[in-house]
């Protein structure tokens, strides 16, 4: 497989966008119930303590001005679908008086299958959203019942028929490696069946302090072993290709044309803004981390890390080289790192494991599952 | 201050019994450090004694102290405890008149008192004991009275029962120095005779000798004559510790100080040695001077290639601190060029490791700790191998002999059973065994040095619950059948991995090893079989299994940052291995030979 016969549509994303171009994440940290794995900051909140999250992150977007050209918005969580009607409304209401938004900006919102409904679906294609990503995991019963979360295998089906009458491009989220569940090809079938355009596979990562954790190391909950996760993994890519998606990234599938920009925007060092509880942003070289608690958002605790030559070498390298839009050789000379001098590159270039095209180097996507040990051994 | 007012003393003690906390005590009532400057245990000076709780580097101090009316001056230097700095503690002997022996009230006497006391008695040293730590509930200060009588042979009954740590009759101590330690002896009109009984390196005035002045005297200006190595200095700064250095005029007949000339090559200075004036030379050196011996070695390396330099200067340093360091250029096919060094001990090593790393902010890999083997070659010819690689093919070698130590093990009676089990697996031969009292059995064993250095101590203490001491002495070489175990990593030989061993034990060791080696070995993009063999026969073989993903799924919600710092700490963890042929190694593993063992504790 060579690099020009997928991604069509990256390439014209990255060709397309400029300096002048945005991208903004919201955080919604609200949630019914903490799922098992999660270690996202996410909280169950009453009535009265959401409206005060809403109002100051109304008040965060209210005091940030650019005059840059957004071209994406993505509402993650948590739980954005938790989100009602009149909140929905305020945000867009506030993002549209402050921002610059494209006409054809890509705008995304997280939605768990159990607090979706057709009322909310409305309403997001009201505000200008077009893109819906699913939380559906797995569609197992049993395995959606031990991580905790609170949608059926019918729910999730449902609910992906009623986004489809809304919305045409429709992501979808699976988690590999969970317990018993050696292959997920055939949720990938019943997805693609439901006229789902974009499949994100995530690998469960057990996080200290999650719920997960716990039941692992006390023996109660026994994920898939390494080998397990890798097979699956590549069962999924394999039949995810045969059907005509291409895996523009480590954990990402997609038909041509429906790539998620908001997150190829990331992996290709392009500018975003994030707002709410735990957002990141990336501008002017420096990337802040808005506080983890509330207490800290609340009076605006950030921190803030300069992004040095040597910094930026690495993330490029990193970035890059997990997705299609590979790295651009000459930026990483103009930074400083002639990579067409390290012996390992050679090596990589010699074994046909990476490729050099249009002055920029790519993995080809089945060795993605050892992307960490190319970025490494390509690091300066 | 009149020579008969001066007393020059140190402290001689097992580990663990109170030293420093004793010396801190002294210093804290002769008012010589004001409360409010008192660390505690003021001459630990580097970090790392204070962590570890010992006493490497000798640091003398000078104690003012009124005693019936009358002003003494009190030459206090501390002494290590441990069993490899032996030498260390016998020059700081040979500059004193008397020595106060601290036991600890509840574990009574143990293996390196008794040692530490053979040396204060051959230096002739006035020996005063003392007991410490009787504010503990399980002290029981007659039954060690007793055994400082019966085992050692000093009558303890009337000597100073202290409790250091709560200052309990630290006036008594005084007393006993004052009133038993005879005054220094010398003349100070006569011909200047002094003893180097250490050094340190000062990035200002050189070389810094401390000296115990025998005879004559010694101030700036002088030039001085080292003995052994005929090097003339003229003296730049002569003074004393008060603890921190502090110049004075003259030091003469029955003092202790420090001797300052601009001494620039680190190898003039040689601990031990004698200092007289070059005009006006004594003929006879003070006795007791020898070059010291390692009996462990091991080879150090720099993590990073470039760095081959900047370690040989931190080497030279530490070498300037420690007479007893050595260290000569090594090349290895696995970890390219460093050195490899010989210590007194394991403690040794393992302090000048960390020395390095800590204070030289040098990031080193050390390979497996092996002794110094006399192999004789079927020509006739005799090498000295302590670096496994270099053994002879097996047809050429007519035999090889081993070191061989007396081993003294303290130990309750109900451990017996066990260290004899322990002394048998480590290819000993029993010699002897003494009941002290009730609760004290002294084992004395033949065994080879290279078995103490693999995990004796580890050993002993876990089968002992730390109850047991010892102490060993080196009984010289006996021929021994020994051979040379490789290990193969993807069929390349792996050098820094060799190892001698006794052909009874070859299968074992070679097995566990390379059973360690898979575990510390992170997988590859391809199989790697271990093997260890001896010359062509295979005797283990372990596989490391092929990795199968390495990847972090997830790189969410532009948390950039997060990866970047996981990766970069890879990065670090990658700069500590080292390539054999296509296969990465960790840098523990070179260590890895050590823990062998381990597993069945």
């Amino acid at each position: 497989m060579k690099s020009s016969e997928v991604g069509k549509d990256v390439d014209a994303f990255y060709t397309s966008s400029s300096e002048n171009d945005i991208s903004i994440y919201i955080h919604i940290p609200f949630c019914e119930r903490k799922c098992s794995y999660c270690a996202f900051v996410s909280f169950c909140l009453s009535y009265a303590e959401r409206e005060e999250y809403i109002n100051f992150l109304l008040d965060e977007i209210e005091n940030f001005s650019t005059t840059k050209k957004v071209k994406t918005i993505y509402l993650g969580g948590g739980t954005p679908s938790l989100l009602i009607k009149d909140e929905i409304f305020a945000i867009f209401k506030k993002l549209r008086e402050k921002f610059n938004i494209d006409e054809n900006a890509e705008i995304t919102i997280e939605v768990n299958p159990n607090s979706v409904d057709e009322e909310k679906l409305k309403v997001y294609k009201e505000v200008g959203i077009n893109r819906i990503s699913v939380g559906v995991q797995s569609l197992s019963n049993k395995t959606l019942k031990s991580i905790g979360r609170l949608h059926t295998k019918k729910e999730a089906i449902d609910k992906l028929k009623l986004i489809g009458k809304y919305f045409d491009n429709i992501s979808a989220d699976l988690i590999l490696g969970l317990s018993g569940e050696k292959s997920v090809t055939r949720y990938a079938k019943k997805l693609i069946k439901l006229k789902v355009k974009h499949i994100s596979s995530y690998m469960l990562e057990v996080h200290e302090n999650t719920k997960l954790f716990s039941e692992v190391r006390d023996k109660k909950y026994r994920p898939l072993d390494e080998k397990g996760v890798a097979k699956s993994y590549e069962r999924l890519a394999k039949f995810l290709s045969k059907h005509n998606f291409n895996q523009y990234e480590v954990s990402n599938f997609a038909l041509a044309g429906y790539e998620s920009k908001h997150n190829l925007n990331y992996w290709s060092y392009g500018e975003y803004i994030g707002f709410g509880i735990s957002a990141h942003s990336f501008l002017s070289h420096k990337r802040i981390a808005n506080a983890n608690s509330l207490q800290g958002y609340y009076i605006r605790k950030q921190k803030e890390e300069k992004i040095t030559k040597d910094m930026e070498i690495e993330e490029r390298i990193m970035l890059g080289l997990r997705c299609f839009a590979g790295v651009d050789i000459s930026i990483l000379n103009n930074l400083g790192y002639d990579i067409q001098k390290n012996e390992n590159y050679k090596r990589f270039l010699n074994e046909g494991e990476i490729i050099e095209e249009n002055g920029k180097f790519y993995l080809l996507p089945k060795y993605y599952k050892f992307a960490d040990y190319y970025i490494l051994n390509l690091f300066p | 201050m009149k020579i008969n007012n001066k007393r020059n003393f140190c402290i001689i003690a097992h580990i663990d019994h109170g030293k420093s906390t004793l010396a801190d005590r002294l210093i804290e009532m002769s008012g010589t450090v004001a409360k409010r400057d008192m660390q505690s245990q003021i001459l630990d000076s580097m970090d790392l004694e204070r962590e570890k709780g010992i006493t490497i580097k000798l640091a003398p101090t000078r104690l003012i102290y009124e005693y019936k009316d009358q002003e003494y001056e009190l030459n206090l230097i501390d002494t290590p405890g441990h069993v490899d700095f032996t030498y260390e503690v016998s020059r700081s002997l040979a500059a004193c008149e008397g020595a106060l022996l601290l036991v600890d009230a509840s574990q009574g006497v143990e293996a390196q008192t008794l040692a530490n006391t053979y040396l204060a008695l051959d230096n002739n040293l006035e020996i005063i004991p003392i007991i410490n730590k009787i504010d503990l509930p399980s002290a029981r200060i007659d039954e060690v009275k007793k055994e400082i009588k019966e085992v050692i042979g000093l009558d303890a009954e009337n000597c100073p029962c202290i409790s250091a740590k709560e200052g309990l009759n630290i006036e008594a101590v005084f007393k006993a120095i004052i009133e038993q330690i005879p005054a220094p002896s010398g003349d100070e009109n006569e011909k200047l005779k002094c003893l180097i009984f250490d050094s340190h390196y000062d990035n200002f005035k050189g070389a810094i000798c401390l000296i115990r002045v025998f005879d004559g005297s010694v101030k700036k200006g002088d030039k001085i004559l080292m003995m052994q190595t005929q090097k003339v200095f003229e003296v730049t700064e002569v003074g004393i510790f008060v603890p921190t250095t502090k110049e004075c005029d003259i030091l003469k007949a029955g003092d202790v100080g420090y001797l300052a000339g601009s001494i620039k090559t680190i190898s003039d200075v040689k601990v031990g040695d004698t200092i007289t004036n070059a005009d006006n030379p004594i003929s006879e050196p003070l006795p007791g001077y020898k070059e010291v011996q390692p009996v462990v070695f091991c080879g150090i390396f720099p993590v990073d290639g470039a760095k081959y330099g900047e370690l040989k200067d931190a080497l030279d340093k530490l070498k300037l601190n420690d007479a007893s360091l050595q260290f000569s250029p090594e090349n290895s096919t696995a970890l390219g060029y460093g050195f490899r060094c010989g210590f007194l001990g394991l403690l040794h090593l393992e302090i000048i490791t960390e020395r390095l790393e800590r204070e030289f902010n040098l990031d080193i890999i050390t390979t497996a700790p092996s002794v110094s083997y006399n192999v004789y070659k079927t020509n006739g010819d005799c090498l000295e191998i302590s670096n496994p690689s270099n053994l002879p093919p097996a047809v050429e070698i007519a035999r090889i002999e081993e070191p061989v130590v007396r081993v003294n093990i303290f130990t309750p009676p109900d451990y017996v059973g066990s260290i004899m089990e322990l002394c048998q697996d480590k290819r000993g031969i029993y010699r002897n065994m003494i009941y002290l009292d009730k609760r004290r059995v002294e084992l004395q064993y033949h065994l080879p040095l290279g078995e103490i250095i693999y995990d004796f101590f580890d050993s002993l203490k876990s089968r002992t619950h730390g109850y047991a001491s010892f102490d060993y002495e080196f009984d010289g070489f006996e021929a021994s059948d020994l051979v040379r175990v490789d290990i193969l990593l993807n069929g390349e030989k792996c050098d820094a991995l060799s190892m001698i061993v006794h052909k009874d034990k070859a299968y074992s060791r070679g097995r566990e090893l390379t059973e360690r080696l898979k575990k510390i070995i992170p997988r590859q993009l391809f199989e790697v079989p271990i093997q260890a063999c001896i010359g062509n026969k295979i005797i283990a073989r372990e596989t490391i299994s092929t990795m199968r993903k390495d990847v972090l799924a997830k790189c969410y919600g532009g948390d950039i940052t997060r990866k970047r710092k996981l990766l970069e700490k890879q990065k670090e963890g990658k700069k500590r291995m080292r390539k054999i042929g296509s296969v990465e190694i960790p840098s523990e593993a070179f260590m890895s030979i050590l823990k062998l063992g381990d597993d069945e504790k």
